[in-house]
């Protein structure tokens, strides 16, 4: 048993990997400079991230640092980007930002993507009142503003959940988008006539699912959490920003930004603000030059206009 | 023309949509872990009094009670009063006075945002694949990839801290007074004729609408740039041309009406993000919108401005997107099957 499925998901990664090969996706993309640029920007950030975890302890970066280093300190040879109101350097703060941002965001993604994608398969697959009663909770979720609708979920969980309060909510403001464009890909696939004979094969349900629909639905999903990724940092910041998600003092950037403002801004300490967005913004974009770049190698017609 | 049919069934949708909005605002804030009786009698009060505000309040009625109540009173919008941040005051008087801040933010920024972004994304179809196009690609993708809570402060360090040039925050110098007549601060310091008044109100406003319209602008931009390259790769474009029109009145008059239709849809759909721009916006500048009060309600568990708030901005945005999908049918008569 255990055996068959194995084999059965090795067969799934190869002919996906030969689609992949076969298909003019990849070069597409590498042939995008734009995507490529993106795709080393991630890159930088996710080396930054792993390089923080393992090298600056979490506790030391949290707690202040008076008499150790001298207070608001502008960027200086010693102090790259200089220090905050608590003497802490901000540099290996903003570092360890992107840990932060890498882990929530990919948690929030990846939540939300498996959450759309079995509502969206289940909702196309069963129809009716399935369809109906997912596609119409779906709808009113869609109804919110997203920002707004994830300040009034956040406040559903407990607060000592800090920042992964943020990752909840927002995993489901994102749902319904995922579950809109797979239900959509799933229809188009299930009406495919080779479903009709793969089920006269004698095939399951569930195998259908998995082996036929599931596959032809990851182009768009893909696209569409890339493009995800850089508005879950965006959003996750923008909750820390306005107070509900990261503790004070931890090295998130949505914190360090709010503190920046709350306390630099006006009396004119502009590095609490410039650091921790740079990078945050840097970050961000990344991921739009890469979902841009994989969107324009997936839409034909859009390839066009590119030879 | 749009039908009436068609007006009257957009209408009618909106009554389950609405349903389940509510529904889902009353679960969020009775799914909550704050206490509101707790909240408005404090920490150190007696169990007897907090009992006492709780059925007060008829937060001690039994769940579908509450339910039923609520729907009630989303049908008759009154909400009660606020618990915390006005006590006592009706909670459509406070949404009274703000919303109107939040609406003339955010209509400023659309507009600034359009003003920019549909120009920009002309250029950029008609010039596809040059430098100018190339440009203005990453600028726009750079717009959208700049958080709001950044972009203000910086803009707020350099022109008011460093340059000296605007004022920081707030909606208008403190050396005014002025009664709301309308709650547009613009308009209403136009309709009293202080011309002093009026134009610091709108260099108050200068540096939020600047922050809220760079974002729009870059979204607005990129979609009317696709939708517009789009259009100029259809047939009655090269018929048009082939008849000896020139390249620009083509683009002006075949090309713009065609691909301004899905940037009305974008305007709809985008409606959301100006909502979540606003609030954040309003948060860097200090201004005392819906957004602010949303924020607030929440940090001090205002029951009733909690929901009044949010039930608000969804009934904004659906609206929105109502009117949109109605011009969309005006444009396009197609579209109402």
């Amino acid at each position: 048993m255990s055996t068959e499925t194995a084999t059965g998901s090795t067969d799934v990664e190869r002919s996906l990997l030969e689609r992949l090969r076969a298909s003019p996706f990849l070069s597409q993309l590498l042939a995008n400079r734009l995507a490529v640029v993106g795709l080393s920007i991630i890159g930088f950030v996710a080396i930054l991230a792993i390089y923080a975890r393992l090298t600056y302890d979490l506790e030391g970066l949290m707690a202040t640092q008076y008499g150790v280093n001298p207070a608001e300190t502008p960027p200086n040879a010693e102090y790259w980007f200089g220090t905050d109101g608590q003497a802490r350097n901000i540099f290996p703060r903003v570092i360890y930002g992107a840990w932060y941002a890498m882990l929530y965001g990919t948690v929030t993604v990846l939540a939300s993507t498996v959450l759309g994608i079995s509502f969206g398969i289940l909702a196309a697959y069963y129809g009716d009142l399935a369809d109906n009663v997912i596609m119409r909770t779906m709808d009113v979720l869609l109804s919110f503003p997203s920002l707004l609708l994830a300040l009034a979920l956040v406040t559903i969980f407990p607060e000592e959940l800090g920042l992964w309060r943020a990752v909840a909510a927002l995993t489901l403001v994102y749902t319904p988008r995922f579950a809109r464009v797979v239900r959509g890909a799933a229809l188009k696939v299930l009406e495919d006539e080779y479903i009709e004979a793969t089920r006269a094969l004698g095939a399951t349900d569930p195998r259908l699912l998995v082996r036929h629909v599931l596959p032809n639905c990851l182009a768009p999903i893909t696209v569409q959490s890339t493009l995800n990724f850089g508005l879950a940092i965006i959003d996750i910041a923008a909750l820390s920003f306005l107070g509900f998600g990261a503790s004070p003092g931890e090295p998130t950037w949505g914190m360090m930004l709010s503190n920046g403002v709350e306390f630099g801004l006006f009396s004119g300490i502009w590095w609490w603000s410039f650091f921790p967005g740079f990078v945050l913004a840097l970050t961000v974009l990344g991921f739009n030059l890469l979902g841009d770049g994989m969107r324009d190698a997936l839409d034909p017609r859009m390839r066009e206009t590119v030879d | 023309m749009v039908s009436k049919r068609f007006v009257a069934k957009r209408l009618l949708l909106l009554v389950p949509v609405l349903f389940g909005v509510s529904t889902l605002v009353f679960a969020i804030l009775h799914l909550s872990p704050g206490d509101p009786a707790v909240a408005i009698a404090g920490q150190r009060a007696s169990q007897a009094f907090i009992e006492q505000v709780r059925s007060d309040l008829g937060l001690a009625d039994p769940l579908w009670q509450q339910y039923v109540r609520f729907l009630g009173d989303v049908v008759t919008f009154d909400f009660g009063q606020s618990y915390q941040i006005q006590r006592g005051t009706p909670v459509s008087s406070i949404l009274a006075q703000r919303l109107p801040i939040t609406i003339e933010l955010a209509v400023l920024g659309q507009i600034a945002g359009l003003v920019f972004g549909l120009p920009l994304g002309i250029l950029s179809a008609v010039k596809q694949d040059t430098v100018t196009d190339h440009l203005t690609r990453i600028g726009a993708l750079s717009g959208i990839s700049i958080p709001i809570y950044w972009s203000g402060p910086l803009l707020i360090l350099l022109f008011a801290q460093f340059l000296g040039l605007l004022p920081t925050s707030g909606r208008i110098g403190s050396e005014y007074f002025l009664e709301p007549i309308t709650g547009l601060i613009l308009v209403d310091t136009l309709l009293t004729w202080e011309f002093d008044a009026f134009v610091s109100a709108a260099t108050h406003l200068l540096l939020p609408v600047v922050v809220l319209g760079i974002y729009q602008m870059a979204l607005i931009s990129r979609m009317m740039r696709s939708s517009m390259i789009e259009v100029l790769r259809q047939d009655y474009m090269r018929t048009a041309r082939a008849k000896g029109q020139g390249a620009k009145i083509t683009v002006m008059k075949h090309g713009l009406r065609n691909a301004f239709i899905p940037v009305i849809t974008i305007v709809g759909i985008q409606f959301g993000t100006l909502l979540g721009g606003a609030v954040l916006t309003e948060t860097v500048f200090e201004i005392n919108g819906i957004g602010t009060l949303l924020v607030d309600a929440i940090n001090r568990s205002d029951y009733p401005v909690v929901q009044a708030t949010v039930l608000v901005f969804a009934v904004l945005y659906t609206l929105v997107n109502l009117v949109v999908d109605l011009t969309y049918s005006v444009l396009d008569p197609r579209i109402e099957q």
